[in-house]
């Protein structure tokens, strides 16, 4: 099958991105805003996620319900999410309704209406959600774990934070919306079936007359400490690992993301076989490369009972650090075949389209064809990526658990 | 897009659905078994089970069976419910043939001591991750307390004490009561050659030994109790309500799955309005959860422990108004969009279209098209959604909640 893809910029420098998909009735979209929590003013973390709810509580001729009832009569399966450096704002749905889709999604982001007593509402849900992640020890080890691993204000919370969600006020959270809602710097993409010329004329309509973009420059910090342990009743230690990793955009980045799928690819990797199939320490074992522009690491989660976390954490470092002393070669091949068995697969589904082209054009200024990762991938050898570990090795680890029992970090 | 189904000679079914146009496909092994199967001694051992088969065959120890699946790029796993153990992958065409051998060797176990004995931990680890997972633990609670003595309140996990307890022996016996041929359905969708596919099960599975399966297939109303558990690690009070619903054969199940999304769909339904958009609630929904010859509504809320007493009058201030007023032709409508764009996106992917297709065989015994359970949802009427309110009774349910010890 021949891919395919489209691209078209406004004059404003909003991208528009298209990756037309044979044999499918649907259609998926993604606004990417660059508005995510790293984005968000000093003292203001959390402002993201209730202008991602406030902006669809009425906009343009329409008021809350009546937006509401237009989104959910068109049978969406809407994919909002904060992510650290863009707001996203997507759905799939059948592609007859694109149109009209867009249509409300941009009375969302260009006219919204952002009144004071849909305040009150978005922000209480913005804080509960934080609330409720307490309940969730195993979402929050990660949340907790991206904000001390990566240098303020990359790693900042995409629930947002208590105290600052209290302080935040109608007036001040208009101004970050009206400053982050930067449509020379937004990202669109669109995957399944559609008409790309429709499209762009739609979204020239739509979106051509806003203005150019605004700088993307951010201040960069520190980051915090090594270990962390936030004490908690529960049954489990939940423990999250994270260590430095070759961004995206790094020359060794195909050789890390081979390094990382022998680690835990799949269930014959060594981390579910070390961890859970010879020892029995955990049901839930993973490790995943995780990227944003211009850091990366790669992270794990573990969830075990209390006298088996010390056991497990020491495992699971004593993984990372091994891999640079050599992999064997069916291990490789085994890596190479699941990474790209996978790209295939995802490459069916029109929502994971575009939210891929979407984050290429972004971590890479275009998009990469299944027909380049796929050569790089089958380009990587035991050598270079042994080589990549050796020129970055995992020396420093930053620790976090949630539970009844601490753990001791070296 | 075209069907196919064989019958061995031992009452295996093999059913496919074949789609050139797609770049993979999905196989997955069905096997009608699961925690309503189980006498309380060996609760838990349908999902023990399925983790051993993971654990290899005579010839195949556990870390090859892993490999083996690896060295074919296959997506795969099993879950086990109340009723149904299924065991897929989707994979690329060029390895499907490769992956239903091994799944169907898979099927006929060595179930040795020493990987039952160190499994045991991950059982337990998993029983342990689920009592720190609130949104599971509470529906998983409220199901028990729901159907009180009748099988499908049978915990799906089992506990420590109860897992601690189980033997291999037992294990074994139970496995070849209930991996009968005549008990199983094997299921292909996607881009595959249906004939290859044919052979590749027969030669591995034909000699299999067909057994007397049976299963307790009585409705049951439901307790209508109610129980709060605190704990200490919690912050928000979780409350499920388990309402009576229809069956998976029952016609009226899709007026049914309408009903719940009218009512609690994540966005635009009673629900949302009432709860969520004023922020009485962080998160409502309700879901249709149909099983073999019984079924229920299962609902979900999460709020603070305080708003309890404002949430429950909201929700059933919406049961009455449902049972007085019934649902609009607007609500209708928009559900049912959102029914057929669901299913639509779904059944673009081999493994999405794998289990319906399994699962309308295992309920239905029956095959039936994307386009079919299309029109059954344009059918549904207004007035059946309204005579099944009535006939449900949702002011009436059982209730478990979970939050926090202080409250």
């Amino acid at each position: 099958m021949e891919q395919k893809a489209d691209r078209y910029v406004l004059n404003n420098g909003m991208v528009l991105l298209g990756e037309p998909m044979g044999g499918v009735e649907s259609v998926a979209f993604e606004f990417m805003l660059p508005a995510g929590a790293a984005r968000m003013p000093e003292g203001a973390c959390g402002a993201a996620n209730v202008i991602s709810d406030w902006i669809f509580r009425g906009a343009g001729d329409r008021d809350n319900r009546q937006l509401g009832d237009a989104l959910d009569g068109l049978g969406l399966q809407r994919s909002d999410s904060v992510g650290s450096s863009h707001l996203s704002f997507g759905a799939a749905l059948e592609s007859s309704n694109l149109a009209e889709a867009l249509t409300l999604h941009a009375d969302a982001i260009l006219r919204a209406h952002l009144r004071d007593e849909e305040f009150m509402p978005a922000r209480q849900l913005a804080l509960e959600g934080v609330l409720a992640l307490d309940d969730e020890p195993r979402q929050k080890v990660m949340v907790e774990l991206r904000k001390r691993f990566y240098p303020a204000p990359l790693g900042r919370s995409t629930v947002g934070e208590i105290e600052d969600l209290e302080r935040l006020s109608p007036d001040r959270t208009r101004e970050v919306a009206k400053s982050c809602f930067d449509i020379g710097r937004t990202i669109f993409a669109v995957a399944g079936k559609y008409d790309f010329d429709a499209v762009c004329g739609q979204m020239e309509s739509l979106f051509g007359d806003c203005p150019g973009p605004g700088s993307e420059a951010l201040d960069i910090g520190t980051r915090e400490g090594r270990y962390t342990h936030i004490p908690n009743e529960g049954s489990q230690v939940h423990i999250g690992v994270m260590t430095d990793a070759v961004p995206f955009t790094g020359e060794d980045y195909y050789d890390i993301r081979l390094a990382t799928s022998v680690l835990s690819g799949g269930m014959s990797a060594r981390l579910f076989t070390e961890v859970r199939e010879k020892r029995g320490l955990c049901y839930a074992i993973g490790a995943r490369y995780h990227s944003l522009k211009d850091a990366a690491g790669i992270m794990c989660y573990a969830g075990t009972t209390p006298e088996k976390a010390q056991e497990t954490l020491d495992v699971i470092v004593a993984e990372f650090r091994r891999l640079a002393e050599g992999i064997g070669d069916e291990e490789l091949d085994r890596a190479k075949v699941g990474l790209k068995s996978s790209l295939i697969m995802q490459s069916e589904s029109s929502g994971s389209r575009a939210g891929a082209i979407g984050s290429d054009h972004y971590m890479l200024g275009r998009v990469r064809s299944l027909e380049e990762i796929t050569e790089r991938i089958d380009g990587t050898t035991v050598d270079s990526i042994v080589e990549a570990l050796k020129r970055r090795p995992f020396n420093d680890f930053t620790v976090v658990t949630i539970g009844p029992r601490e753990v001791r970090v070296e | 897009m075209q069907f196919e189904r064989k019958e061995l000679s031992n009452g295996l079914v093999l059913i496919g659905e074949i789609n050139p146009s797609t770049k993979s496909a999905a196989v997955g092994f069905f096997v009608r078994t699961g925690s309503r199967d189980e006498t309380p001694e060996i609760n838990g051992v349908s999902h023990f089970l399925e983790h051993m088969l993971f654990k290899g065959t005579d010839a195949l120890g556990a870390l090859e069976v892993n490999e083996a699946f690896d060295r074919r790029g296959a997506q795969f796993n099993a879950f086990t419910s109340e009723e149904n153990t299924v065991y897929y992958a989707s994979v690329l065409p060029e390895y499907l043939l490769d992956i239903t051998e091994l799944w169907a060797e898979l099927m006929r176990p060595a179930l040795r001591d020493d990987d039952f004995d160190m499994e045991k931990n991950v059982i337990k680890e998993e029983i342990a991750m689920y009592e720190d997972t609130p949104t599971f633990d509470v529906i998983d609670r409220c199901r028990t307390l729901h159907y009180g003595p009748h099988p499908c309140g049978n915990s799906v996990l089992g506990t420590v004490a109860g897992i601690d307890a189980l033997t291999a022996d037992q294990m074994r016996r139970y496995f070849a009561r209930r991996y009968a041929p005549n008990n199983m359905v094997v299921a292909c969708s996607g881009n595959f050659d249906w004939g290859r596919f044919c052979a590749t099960v027969e030669a591995r599975c034909g000699r299999w030994q067909p057994q007397t399966v049976d299963r307790l297939l009585t409705d049951f109303e439901g307790t209508r109790a109610s129980e709060r558990l605190g704990k200490p690690s919690l912050n928000r009070e979780h409350v499920c309500l388990v309402h009576t619903g229809v069956s998976a054969q029952d016609p009226r199940r899709f007026a049914a799955s309408l009903l719940s999304l009218v009512v609690g769909d994540d966005f635009g339904s009673r629900y949302y309005w009432e709860l969520v958009d004023k922020a009485i609630a962080e998160a409502a929904s309700m879901h249709f959860g149909p099983l073999d010859g019984t079924g229920i509504f299962y609902n979900y809320l999460r709020c603070s422990h305080a708003a309890v007493p404002r949430v429950m009058d909201i929700v059933t201030g919406i049961f009455r108004g449902l049972l007085r007023d019934g649902i609009s032709e607007d609500e209708l409508t928009k559900a049912r969009n959102k029914v057929l764009s669901a299913l639509v996106i779904k059944n673009e992917l081999p493994m999405g279209r794998l289990v319906d297709l399994g699962f309308n065989w295992m309920y239905l015994g029956q095959y039936r098209s994307v386009e079919e359970d299309v029109e059954a949802i344009k059918a549904v009427r207004v007035e059946e959604v309204n005579t099944l309110i009535r006939e449900l009774d949702l002011s009436r349910f059982t209730q478990y909640s979970l939050g926090p010890t202080a409250a």
